[in-house]
This record gives structure tokens, C-alpha cells and sequence, in this order.
């Protein structure tokens, strides 16, 4: 294995290189709050607002479910979609490409988008609990679509980001890009919601969220190289 | 000693209908610093970006050996230093080295790490934002993240714009000991850069 005197060399180790991409970006992102306050604002404004328009009444299952997951959506896609984004319009992309491989690219700034996922609905899901509709029925059934849920989103916004970021018209190319494929997988979480407010398994549903995620998990690396280098 | 051979086969690269260069034949040996020149827009940059791996070729092939056998993938074994490669304003220098070994496992205790920005005279500014940092200093901080490690294959895409003469002799100094172990690409435009090197190579003429 090739390497040189002062350590230069082949073998280096993925999750070291995760981790460095994973930490930069948390780095960057604690100094500048810049996605986190554009998400936050945007998920609390929508929760706050589908809870003052819903006042006093009583939601059905499937109007609680849909709700839920629009709220998350809303909150997620500022801060979701903009890593690659920064770093292209920031010019530092380049610097990223040639320092790490390009499924640890992937991995770190997916595993940086998981983070604010886990942050910010753990913001919102209290707050939409309090001001929208308690989250009743199946516990274990919200747990695992909320951590399937999240996995799949942070999935396919990194994705998108990572495709449309290449580009000059990245906002418009951003909401075109994941509404074929988001929409499915809201469509499913949704239906696994209201069977967990019934207080239900939501079993099917599930079973089509970690499909999706085994998918996006096994396709996405691959794809996101094919995107990330010319 | 370790021998590393660049080899650069029938190189090619078009954006649209221009081709920038065509047919390029290079080896390069160690101990050599080729420097690379020629007009605005000749393509020295884009000769670099492709060795680098941040461009694709439109024809021909780009192959690093190592005693005898082809690397698998150079870019792991690189350092690009580039007059306009953008750093992280958010991260200080002290930070931007230490990202880059982790990313490349290499060596990252903090001693090392700050010896090496020490080189560069940058030990003083180590904990600043770069965003604070002068032309120059950021300059340096590239020189340091792209020479850490010693990576056998060193490209230089004008690295001496914007540095004040002690600068200057840093970077000479970083070019000499380059040709003990490996090999440099450097381009340059700069007339008194122009002896640095073992080999020349005209780009557009």
C-alpha cells in the first residue's frame, strides 16, 4: 500500500473521514445558526399557524397525520437541502472533493443533516403536540415512522442538494426534484400516522419507509458520485 | 527511496467545442518540479484541477505509479493548493489542518498540527477565523493544508499570488523539499518562479 514518509497514504479510514466532515459541519453550522434559525422559524411559524387554525376543533386521525408531516417537512427543508448548496456557493466545494472520498462526503453531510433533523423535530414534535394535537395512540408506532420518517428525508433532501447544487437554477430545480420524491413517502408516512393515531401498528407503512430507506441507502452513495464528481 | 512516476497519456480536455488541450504526453519522475505556464486561459489550471481528480478528461488518461505499479486512486495521495481555492471563513486555520488529517488520516495531535502552521508562520494566527486571515495568510494556510502529510504529488496552481516576499521563500523552500521525496506541479506566471523548476511545460503555445 503506496504511502508517504510523512503519512500520506491510501489507507484511511471511513469513518474518520465521516466524523471530520460530520464535526466541520456541525462546527460551521453552531458559529453561524444559519440553517437551524431558517428552519426553526419556518417549522414554528407552520406549527403555530395550523394550531391557531385549528382551534377548538377536533381533528380527524387522517387531518392530525397529514398535518404533522407537512409541519416537519416545512421545518426540515431550509436547513436539509442547503449543505451542498453552502459549499458551492461558497467555493469550497472543491476543497471538499479533493480532501475526502466521495461516499464520505455523502455520509458526513448526511450524517450532519440527520442531527438538525433529530434537533429540530425534537423542537417541533412538542410544540405541534401542545399547540396542534397530542400524539395519541401507538407510541412505538410514531417512534419508528419518526426515526424511518427522518432517515428517508435527510436521505432524499441530501440527494437533491447534492444534484441541484451543480447547478444555476437550484431553487426552482430543488422543489421540482424532491416533490416526485418526497411525495410518495409523505403519502406513506402519513398513512402510517393516522394508523399509529388509531392506535394501530402502522406495520405496512413501515415496511414501505424502511424499503425506501434501504433503497435510498443503498443507491444514494452511489448516485451522490456520479453527481459529485464531473 | 520511494519512486512515484506522474504519467499523463494523450491528455485531453473540451469545454464545448473548445478544446483548452489535446493529445498531452507527461511523465514525470520523482525529485521533479515541472512548472506549468502560459497565458490567461492556456489551461493551467484546468491541467491541475485534472490531476487533481476535480476535473474529468474529455480524452486520455492520468496515472500515478508507485515503484513500478499504478496507485489505484492519487487523489488520496495529493496536496492542491490553489490561488483561489476557498477556504471555510468559519473555521480558523488550527482547525482547517486538523479537518484535513482527519479526512486523510493523517497524523492529528495538536503539537503536530501546530508545528506544521508554525512553518507556515501562522502559529500566532492558528485559533483566528480565516475570515480574519490576509490574502497572504490564507495563502500560507492552503501552502500548509496541501504540503501536510508530505503527499507525493504536490499541485500548485499559482500559489505565489498574493505572497510577500518571505512567502515567496516559503514557498521555494516548500518546492526543494518536495523534489527530495516527490513531485510538484506548479504553475505559475511570475518570471522569477520561472527557474524553480526542473522542467517547463507551455501551455497555448
Amino acid at each position: 500500500m503506496p504511502s508517504a514518509p510523512g503519512g500520506a497514504t491510501l489507507r484511511s479510514s471511513w469513518v474518520r473521514e465521516i466524523r471530520a466532515i460530520w464535526l466541520k459541519d456541525l462546527r460551521q453550522e453552531w458559529r453561524l445558526r444559519q440553517g437551524i434559525v431558517a428552519s426553526l422559524l419556518m417549522g414554528v411559524a407552520t406549527v403555530v399557524g395550523v394550531g391557531f387554525a385549528s382551534l377548538g376543533q377536533t381533528l380527524s386521525a387522517g387531518l392530525q397525520a397529514g398535518l404533522f408531516w407537512v409541519a416537519v417537512l416545512f421545518g426540515m427543508f431550509p436547513a436539509l437541502a442547503r449543505g451542498f448548496i453552502v459549499e458551492e456557493e461558497t467555493g469550497t466545494a472543491d476543497l471538499l472533493r479533493v480532501a475526502a472520498r466521495p461516499a464520505s462526503v455523502f455520509w458526513g453531510k448526511w450524517l450532519f443533516h440527520a442531527t438538525l433533523y433529530l434537533l429540530l423535530s425534537g423542537a417541533l414534535v412538542p410544540l405541534y403536540a401542545l399547540l396542534v394535537a397530542p400524539l395519541s395512540g401507538h407510541l412505538g408506532g410514531w417512534l419508528l415512522l419518526w426515526l424511518g420518517g427522518g432517515f428517508c428525508l435527510t436521505s432524499v433532501l441530501t440527494l437533491c442538494g447534492a444534484f441541484v447544487a451543480q447547478t444555476a437554477v437550484r431553487g426552482a430545480l430543488l422543489a421540482g426534484l424532491t416533490f416526485p420524491m418526497l411525495l410518495p413517502l409523505i403519502l406513506i408516512l402519513i398513512a402510517g400516522s393516522r394508523q399509529a393515531i388509531e392506535g394501530v401498528f402502522p406495520a405496512e407503512p413501515l415496511q414501505g419507509v424502511f424499503g425506501y430507506a434501504l433503497a435510498l441507502s443503498a443507491g444514494g452513495a452511489w448516485v451522490f458520485e456520479k453527481v459529485w464528481q464531473e | 527511496m520511494q519512486q512515484w512516476t506522474l504519467e499523463c497519456r494523450r491528455l485531453g480536455k473540451r469545454f464545448g467545442e473548445r478544446w483548452v488541450f489535446r493529445g498531452l504526453e507527461l511523465q514525470i519522475p520523482t525529485g521533479t518540479v515541472l512548472i506549468v505556464r502560459g497565458a490567461n486561459g492556456s489551461g493551467k489550471s484546468t491541467l491541475i484541477k485534472l490531476v487533481a481528480g476535480l476535473l474529468a478528461p474529455t480524452e486520455g488518461a492520468i496515472q500515478l505509479w508507485h515503484n513500478g505499479s499504478p496507485v489505484p486512486d492519487r487523489t488520496r495521495l495529493l496536496g492542491w493548493c490553489a490561488a483561489d481555492g476557498a477556504l471555510y471563513r468559519e473555521l480558523t486555520g488550527y482547525e482547517h489542518l486538523r479537518w484535513w488529517a482527519q479526512a486523510r488520516g493523517l497524523p492529528d495531535a495538536p503539537d503536530a498540527l501546530m508545528a506544521h502552521l508554525d512553518r507556515f508562520e501562522l502559529a500566532h494566527r492558528a485559533h483566528d477565523w480565516v475570515r480574519a486571515y490576509s490574502t497572504g495568510m490564507r495563502q500560507r494556510l492552503r501552502m500548509a493544508i496541501a504540503t501536510y502529510g508530505d503527499p507525493p504529488l504536490l499541485l500548485l496552481d499559482e500559489p505565489d499570488a498574493g505572497l510577500d516576499p518571505s512567502g515567496l521563500k516559503l514557498l521555494r523552500q516548500v518546492l526543494d523539499e518536495q523534489t527530495r521525496c516527490g513531485i510538484a506541479l506548479f504553475a505559475t506566471n511570475r518570471a522569477e518562479c520561472a527557474g524553480w523548476g526542473d522542467l517547463a511545460l507551455e501551455l497555448g503555445a
